[in-house]
């Protein structure tokens, strides 16, 4: 269960992360770029400073990383989640194009760490720390500047910046940042927290669904790639295309747990099984991604349970994202941290009353939830063990 | 099994592949119909459509759908992936039908 304060904090204002889960390795040399290419399934039409989004895929077509190719120069730097750096390394060295070879890989990570800082006010505590010019830097880009290099990328749906600190000044850029972070109500958000906020956002976690024994067709993630291009993984995903999937990930939301592992039916005939789950404190409810047979993957349907042995909880499947980040509302140019009380906002879920904000800052950390469901004190019951053969809250 | 569970999926599938192939012609995109899953991203990431788009899009519902957005904040949410974008169309589509 993420903490309630590190989710409010994401969802609220901004919060720092730690992100050793993300490896850092710089591709140079004179085939840095058709290394690059022959390794992304992403046509990487990206010219110095654009970052591109796409997966490092297994022969079989299955995702090995969640991964951002970022054009810096003449070298790509790859940020990548999935495999440790020797294995994210070793990968790219066995898969080097046979007329490619002159690279040289550097692990950025033996001399830099990765902070991050998302939320609907990390544009505002990062224009703080970097100037207000940093507010204009577009979506998946990113630049250098005498303390880190900054990358304009997160899986929250909040405003996220990625920051690549030498290690030598850590201390001091962490230190410089909860001094500023202050006025902007930073909060500090674990891996938990991230990866329920990109549940909650459909972002590809590749350390849950990315486990699922599926390629980027069942996973929606063809955006992510190319058919007109040759790449690791090309003719195992060309072939499922033309064969057609079979299942797709689809978004549960219920009111009793889910888990991993639970199977999808409906009336009494497995359609599917879950993949990911987690308690969304922002909905209050439970939110799953499930592998689910087509024709049945599909949202608005109120027909399905969630099975775990001989208990069925009802779900209902729904178009994510599940809530509407206040970073779709929050502009730069009009709105502050300051006086984010005098603004109107839409809620984050419809009809879900909203305690951290309305309540305001004594309670924007949590003073009156309960540490594990987040819900108000008199409001809780324990999550666990709610579920019933009928499924309903108990 | 369901005959109207399997109705309304195939009713709904239809109306998804409708707005697929509409919004690869409207906004002039590079990709098949069925290589755009229905919860893709429609900005940023995702389709990676831009403010441009957007203003195509909406435009172009009116035309092809019937459909229009009574101000910004119902466009923001609904316009955020293929499957909210549909919802969006079949419920205002719904809602005059009824």
């Amino acid at each position: 269960m993420a903490d309630a304060r590190e989710i409010g904090a994401l969802r609220y204002s901004v919060a720092i992360a730690e992100e050793p889960h993300v490896c850092c390795v710089r591709v140079s040399g004179p085939d840095a770029f058709d290394v690059a290419d022959h390794l992304s399934p992403a046509e990487l039409f990206v010219v110095d400073g654009q970052m591109r989004h796409t997966l490092l895929l297994h022969d079989d077509g299955r995702p090995l990383a969640d991964v951002l190719f970022c054009c810096d120069d003449e070298d790509f730097v790859l940020l990548a989640e999935g495999p440790t750096t020797p294995e994210l390394m070793a990968y790219i060295r066995d898969h080097l194009p046979e007329d490619a070879r002159d690279v040289e890989l550097e692990d950025l990570e033996e001399t830099h760490a990765m902070v991050s800082l998302h939320g609907p006010y990390a544009w505002e505590l990062m224009a703080e720390l970097e100037g207000p010019e940093v507010i204009g830097v577009p979506y998946l880009t990113f630049f250098h500047s005498d303390a880190w290099t900054c990358f304009r990328a997160g899986k929250t749906g909040e405003y996220g910046y990625h920051l690549l600190v030498p290690s030598a000044s850590l201390e001091e850029v962490r230190s410089r940042i909860e001094a500023a972070g202050r006025a902007f109500g930073l909060g500090h958000a674990g891996l938990e927290a991230l990866d329920q906020c990109a549940l909650e956002n459909w972002f590809f976690n590749i350390r849950r669904e990315g486990q699922a024994n599926a390629t980027p067709i069942e996973l929606q993630l063809q955006w992510r790639v190319s058919y007109r291009k040759d790449y690791v993984g090309s003719e195992a995903l060309k072939t499922r295309r033309r064969e057609g999937p079979r299942a797709r990930l689809t978004t549960l939301v219920g009111e009793a747990p889910m888990a991993v592992g639970d199977r999808v039916m409906l009336d009494g005939r497995p359609i599917g099984s879950v993949v990911n789950a987690g308690y969304s404190l922002i909905r209050r409810d439970w939110i799953g991604l499930a592998l689910i047979d087509l024709p049945w993957a599909q949202p608005g349907i109120e027909r399905y349970h969630v099975e775990q042995g001989t208990v069925r909880v009802p779900v209902r499947t729904v178009a994510p994202p599940v809530i509407r980040n206040r970073s779709l509302y929050v502009d730069p140019r009009e709105h502050t941290y300051a006086l984010r009380h005098e603004q109107t906002y839409p809620p984050l879920v419809e009809g879900v009353p909203e305690p951290w904000d309305e309540a305001g800052e004594s309670r924007g950390h949590n003073a009156d939830l309960h540490p594990e469901t987040g819900r108000e004190k008199e409001d809780t019951e324990p999550v666990t063990g709610v579920r019933s053969d009928q499924g309903g809250r108990a | 099994m369901d005959k109207e569970l399997l109705e309304r999926i195939s009713k709904r599938d239809e109306a998804l592949e409708r707005l697929k192939t509409w919004i690869i012609r409207q906004v002039r995109l590079r990709r098949d119909p069925d290589e755009i899953d229905p919860d893709t991203p429609l900005f940023g990431s995702g389709l990676g459509l831009d403010s441009v788009d957007a203003v195509e899009l909406v435009i172009g519902l009116e035309t092809e759908f019937g459909v229009r957005f009574p101000s910004e904040e119902p466009a923001r949410a609904a316009m955020r992936t293929v499957n909210s974008l549909l919802d969006y169309v079949l419920e205002m589509k719904e809602g005059s039908d009824g």
